[in-house]
């Protein structure tokens, strides 16, 4: 008795759901995926897109946004104070800062995420090959890692630049030398605990290439905090690329970048009359960069469920 | 590593161009030399043997304290460190007491009240705070609190006149204050999480259930347990604060090692910047092994080289 009327319940309830999938109200709620539709959800990880992807696409069309070039010099309008013909003023030798920032924006944003790639490529590379293999080799690059990340960042940074030269290649040279060590950690660390799972076990006994095995099977399982990693770091290379460029040591003067613009503000008669060369810069600056790291806050939140409150 | 480190340096040291010479010797002295004393001095300092001899040499004279000399101004390279360092203590020191009482005091806040309007407008300023440029917010807090309301002075450590501490401090809050607060945002999200992790644990619920008021729960179960992490960040936080140290000395001309790097990499004078470098690599090793003691002596569970 009571098991027929579990049944006709059960019953019931299958045919509900057989009745939703067909009509499609089922696959409507979980279509797209789970992740995204989080990352969604995040407020600040939304605002920060908006913001990034304004400035970026403002640096990207900056031909069609403004028709001054970044290098143009013009005697006759020196020191000019923001007007509708010069959105953000001129500076000492009339270059149009609007301009400056929009085409300094793309150098720096080209430095900063450069740099933040080039150091995931090696960092991933040797950090995955290295987990997977251990022994001497894993050793090794552990050591030769701990010996760059001893080094405070910013002084071996500028150690490199004194004794390379200053250019906009070799800052992402420098960037990249300097920082793959932190994604070689974060690497290894996630193929380190990938290697005991049992599809790598099985795929060892198939007899698969370990190069195959390390890059092909158990690298996108370990993707997602590479990814925020490069995210952070793209922010932390901007941010690096004007502290340099402010004290004078980053890209050679000529070549606009966001921490060239901001340099104008280390003369102290600039800083209290000329507002618009630095101010303006310095916001653009900071807000791409906050765009940056909400996003990259965002995107760890959704996809590594340890990193939640 | 240490050793592995001075091996680096003076390979970097011995790519770079130039004589060596010119280093190893009070540049005065060498002007007056001729072409022979030259050569025989080289000879003295070992300059034509293999480079593995060379290095040693050349480490050997570094723990004799015999940094040689920086080729801009002539003067000893320790003279300028034992001039300088003082004042990037004085620094460092002021602002890593700074973020580390504010950082962790509005972590902790934050981390009690989850959730709440405070604790969202905290988190997002700790975001914006990492996001600002460190000598962008530097030179803000000049143009505002020097050169608006003439406050406190542009930059410099000291006046000819002021000879008393007193005195001083006015020139060391604002670029003490700049490099404190700019940390403060890393501190207060570490903070933060720890705290979070600690209300979570079995023995908090214990105290909570005897009864024990609120307060006595959070400050002394709860922040005295989370503060470990907290020191132990401190030892990741020193190259940030060294970096940041180049920076905002060079905005507020605060002569320390920093500055006087900023200036050893601008005018080549490649001697100079590797011993800076070496001192400032020395200087976190010895924080780092200084915070891992550290961290054994407050909690039982790290043992030192287990």
């Amino acid at each position: 008795m009571s098991t027929s009327s579990k049944n006709a319940r059960l019953n019931r309830k299958f045919d509900q759901i057989r009745r939703m999938e067909e009509s499609g109200e089922l696959k409507k709620k979980k279509s797209g995926n789970r992740a995204l539709r989080k990352l969604l959800n995040n407020r600040l990880a939304i605002i920060g897109g908006v913001i990034f992807l304004l400035i970026l696409l403002a640096c990207i069309a900056a031909p069609l946004l403004t028709s001054y070039s970044p290098k143009a010099v013009d005697m006759k309008s020196i020191l000019k104070a923001p007007s509708s013909a010069h959105l953000f003023g001129t500076d000492k030798i009339g270059r149009d800062v609007f301009a400056r920032v929009l085409y300094g924006g793309r150098m720096s944003i080209a430095i900063g995420f450069g740099s933040a790639l080039g150091c995931a490529a090696i960092g991933v590379l040797l950090g995955c090959y290295s987990a997977y293999r251990g022994g001497w080799f894993d050793s090794l690059m552990v050591r030769i890692s701990e010996v760059f990340m001893s080094i405070p960042q910013l002084i071996l940074v500028m150690m490199l630049v004194a004794i390379l030269g200053q250019s906009a290649k070799n800052i992402v040279i420098i960037f990249v030398i300097c920082g793959w060590g932190s994604c070689f950690r974060m690497a290894r660390s996630q193929v380190l605990s990938i290697r005991e799972e049992e599809y790598v076990q099985s795929l060892k006994v198939f007899g698969l290439n370990p190069f195959v095995i390390c890059y092909k099977h158990i690298l996108p399982n370990a993707l997602s905090p590479i990814i925020v990693n490069v995210t952070l770091s793209t922010a932390m290379f901007i941010l690096e690329e004007a502290a340099l460029s402010f004290l004078g040591l980053g890209v050679p003067m000529e070549i606009p970048t966001w921490g060239n613009i901001l340099n104008a503000a280390q003369d102290m008669y600039t800083l209290q009359n000329n507002w618009w060369m630095w101010l303006p810069t310095g916001i653009v600056v900071s807000l791409f960069v906050m765009s940056i790291n909400f996003m990259g806050d965002g995107i760890r939140d959704t996809t590594d469920p340890t990193q939640q409150g | 590593m240490l050793l592995i480190i001075t091996f680096i340096i003076y390979w970097l040291l011995d790519l770079t161009p130039g004589d060596p010479i010119s280093y190893l010797m009070d540049p005065e002295a060498l002007a007056r030399l001729s072409e022979s004393q030259v050569a025989a001095l080289r000879a003295q300092y070992g300059l034509d043997d293999p480079f593995f001899i060379r290095y040693f040499k050349w480490l050997g004279r570094l723990l004799q304290g015999d940094f040689g000399f920086s080729s801009a101004s002539g003067v000893p390279v320790i003279q300028i460190m034992a001039e300088r360092l003082p004042a990037t203590l004085e620094l460092a020191v002021a602002a890593l007491c700074i973020s580390t009482i504010l950082g962790s005091v509005l972590g902790v806040l934050g981390a009690i009240n989850k959730g709440s309007i405070g604790d969202n407008v905290l988190t997002v300023a700790g975001m914006i705070g990492v996001s600002i440029p460190q000598f962008f917010f530097g030179v803000c807090a000049i143009l505002i609190f020097a050169l608006h309301l003439e406050w406190l002075p542009v930059g410099g450590r000291t006046d000819p006149e002021v000879v008393n501490f007193v005195g001083r401090i006015k020139y060391m809050i604002m670029p003490a204050l700049v490099l404190g607060i700019s940390m403060t945002a890393g501190v207060m999200r570490y903070a933060r999480s720890s705290m979070l992790d600690t209300m979570n644990k079995d023995y908090i619920k214990t105290a909570r259930s005897k009864g024990l008021p609120e307060w006595r729960v959070n400050l002394v179960h709860g922040f005295r347990v989370s503060l470990t992490p907290v020191i132990v960040l401190v030892g990741f936080r020193l190259p940030t604060l060294i970096a940041g140290s180049v920076v905002i000395e060079t905005v507020f001309q605060w002569p320390g090692i920093g500055s006087a790097f900023n200036s050893a990499v601008r005018s080549q004078n490649y001697n100079l910047v590797m011993m800076l470098a070496l001192l400032f690599v020395f200087m976190t090793l010895f924080a780092s092994t200084l915070v891992d003691i550290l961290t054994a002596a407050l909690d039982p569970r790290v043992k030192l080289n287990g």
